[in-house]
């Protein structure tokens, strides 16, 4: 769930078209239309990153008049499903994946089994990776693999690039090249597993 | 009992709020005073920074360090890019590492000829913050206009490692070499464990998203800094490295500086001087049984300093944060994720945030990171409207202020404080240099409690954070 209050505004003026805020908007809400930068009210999260990242300084985030209620009720699901694929992509359901919103994985599970097929719609739906936009990219990407999404980049886009490594398949030799040297990745996966395993039991939200 | 030192004044940014609101510091009401690092641990090294050469002496240990490292790679007609991260710029003022930044680039200029040296400084989660430090140290000007700040959504560079495709900055490495401009103050204990530590901007400040992602979310607790190792090690990357140099930091100030082609010799020095130096001052905050945790400094909430300790190890300084046997600390991004909807932990061990913090006083600190957890378990009071107001429009903390509750002045929250808790112990995180600023009877402790803790970390504690990481005596040596 999230409380949309802020709401991006282009000067154009200002704004070169450069698409910068194209590509780095992770719920597509910007787009460069005749060379100018637009912004889809209904669209935008409030995140911030046509703000921070537009070279020419033409994107204000402003308050916004009403603000915009976005979020996916866990219980519109079956959550025998959700702690299903919750399981499947190694992540506890009330584990907490987007630190900004708040996020769980359950209610990003929800939006997948409602529908939500790239990580730009599970932003848009639950609010979720539309704070710092750069530490729930990995859950939300294990989420949608695991209930079988094709994973494929925004085109042109900055979003994302892929999937990447997580406890259960780091290569044997890795591990046991460094474990020497602080790195405990087999104790951390048991700490991983047993919250799944916690998951799994716990069950009911 | 000594004066309060003086704590490093607000600046102007986009991250906080303007600094002519800071209408009091803490450290200057009644009853607060300082105590000196040195007179705590006596062993802790003799400073350059501060000192009375200034920065002068910075500048000669950075040309003196440069000018015996290997640069024959680099050729007049080659690029360098020069690696920073924001953090350096909190350090001490700032100044020291910007002033390591311009010799890097003077002496490459120097003994190689080459010209087109860059500067590209990453950052955390606020993505201008270090255009703001480029332009406040002039570093635009004296990198003759080839100084940029980097975030993780720009475009991206697929890095071929040992454990799969990761993702850097591609602006950090679109040059013949890079340089690794950084420091060996601890700063993420609770994240990095000090395992790697002298790496960890390959996998954070010159990462993209998928791999900070990674790091937070993908391996866990203990493993999560090797996604900085699998980039360094990568043949992309070691085709591209020249050398690192760091500023060589203690809590107590600016030791040196230590520049290194061998970035893991110049890593296990740090990891010796990260347990040794700055585990003392953590154990000793463990020993506080009670206080009021005052913020008063230039960055995020959980980054403010006392004695180089942040704010964020400090709410974990109940527990020993260098021990790798207890895999998860109070705070870490792996513990806040495994708290469930009721507030209670999802996993039994994991323990609680340090219950010696009675309540948090927020005089005057930024946004910019995810920081409503720490409101959420610790009470805690921000000082004036425009700071809260601040947080409610910031992306990252629009939860913040549903945990906090806002006074209006620096003296209306401190009394509250004492009233509310009882306590009048104050640990004031206001990056005093040399020293911390304390209330009294804090100080009193402190100073009764150093000895054994010193003891206590140098015969037992050390060994084993060392043996731990496979690092031994004799890379001091080096």
């Amino acid at each position: 769930m999230k409380l949309v209050t802020l709401l991006a505004q282009v000067d154009t003026d200002k704004c070169k078209g450069c698409r910068t805020c194209e590509r780095v908007c992770p719920v597509l809400a910007i787009k460069v239309v005749d060379r100018k930068a637009v912004v889809d009210p209904e669209r935008c999260r409030g995140c911030a990153n046509c703000e921070q990242r537009c070279p020419d300084y033409a994107v204000t985030m402003i308050k916004r008049e009403k603000p915009l209620q976005v979020g996916v009720d866990v219980h519109e699901v079956n959550y025998d499903e959700v702690v299903a694929l919750c399981a499947k992509a190694k992540l506890h359901p009330e584990q907490r994946i987007c630190y900004c919103v708040g996020t769980r994985a359950d209610e990003v599970a929800a939006a997948i089994i409602k529908g939500a097929r790239t990580p730009e719609e599970v932003s848009l739906v639950t609010g979720a990776r539309t704070g710092c936009t750069i530490e729930c990219i990995q859950p939300i990407l294990r989420l949608l693999e695991a209930a079988g999404c094709e994973l494929k980049p925004p085109e042109g886009g900055w979003q994302w690039y892929g999937r990447t490594a997580t406890a259960w398949d780091l290569p044997e030799a890795v591990k046991q090249k460094y474990s020497s040297r602080g790195f405990y990745f087999e104790e951390d996966r048991a700490v991983l597993d047993k919250l799944v395993e916690e998951g799994i039991k716990g069950g009911d939200a | 009992m000594r004066a309060p030192i003086k704590p490093i004044p607000p600046k102007p940014s986009q991250y906080g709020i303007d600094p002519s609101l800071v209408k009091t510091r803490i450290a200057d009401l009644p009853g607060m005073t300082s105590v000196s690092l040195k007179e705590l641990f006596p062993d802790l090294p003799e400073v350059i920074f501060p000192g009375e050469n200034g920065l002068a002496k910075v500048r000669q240990a950075a040309e003196e360090a440069l000018m015996k490292v290997d640069m024959s790679m680099i050729k007049p007609e080659h690029s360098v890019n020069v690696l920073a991260s924001h953090h350096g710029f909190t350090l001490l003022g700032g100044e020291p590492y910007a002033e390591l930044l311009k010799a890097i680039k003077d002496v490459i200029e120097k003994r190689t000829g080459c010209r087109d040296i860059r500067l590209r400084a990453g950052v955390g989660m606020r993505f201008r913050e270090t255009e703001e430090y480029i332009k406040r140290y002039g570093l635009d000007t004296y990198y003759d206009g080839k100084a940029i700040g980097i975030a993780p959504v720009d475009q991206g560079i697929p890095i071929e490692t040992e454990i799969g495709t990761l993702y850097g900055i591609k602006k950090v490495y679109d040059a013949d070499w890079i340089v690794h401009a950084h420091h060996s103050d601890v700063r993420e204990v609770h994240f990095h464990r000090q395992v790697d530590k002298a790496v960890k901007p390959f996998g954070m400040s010159y990462a993209r998203i998928e791999t900070r992602s990674t790091y937070h979310q993908n391996l866990g607790p203990r493993g999560a800094n090797f996604v900085a190792r699998a980039i360094f090690d990568s043949e992309f990357v070691q085709k591209k490295f020249a050398f690192a140099a760091f500023l060589n930091i203690a809590p107590n100030g600016v030791v040196g500086v230590d520049v290194d082609n061998d970035l893991y010799a110049l890593n296990d020095r740090v990891t010796f001087t990260g347990c040794q130096y700055y585990g003392k001052i953590m154990t000793l905050f463990g020993e506080i049984d009670e206080c009021i945790a005052a913020l008063d400094f230039p960055c995020p909430v959980p980054y403010v300093f006392s004695a180089g300790v942040i704010y964020a190890n400090f709410t974990g300084a109940n527990t020993d944060l260098y021990d790798l046997d207890a895999p998860l600390p109070p705070y870490t991004w792996y513990t806040e994720a495994f708290y469930g909807k009721r507030g209670k932990p999802l996993l039994g061990d994991i323990p609680p945030v340090n219950p010696a913090i009675k309540m948090c006083v927020h005089n005057y600190a930024w946004t910019g990171y995810p920081s409503a957890f720490f409101a959420e378990q610790i009470p805690t009071v921000v000082v004036g409207q425009e700071q809260a107001e601040l947080f409610n429009r910031d992306p990252l903390n629009l939860n913040y202020m549903d945990y906090a509750t806002v006074i209006k002045s620096t003296e209306a929250a401190m009394n509250f404080a004492y009233r509310a808790t009882g306590t009048r112990k104050v640990i004031i995180f206001d990056g005093a240099m040399g020293g911390i600023n304390v209330s009294e009877p804090l100080a009193e402790l402190l100073t009764r409690k150093a000895p054994a803790v010193s003891e206590r970390v140098d015969n037992e504690l050390l060994p084993k954070w060392l043996r731990q990481r496979g690092v031994d005596l004799s890379v001091l040596n080096n």
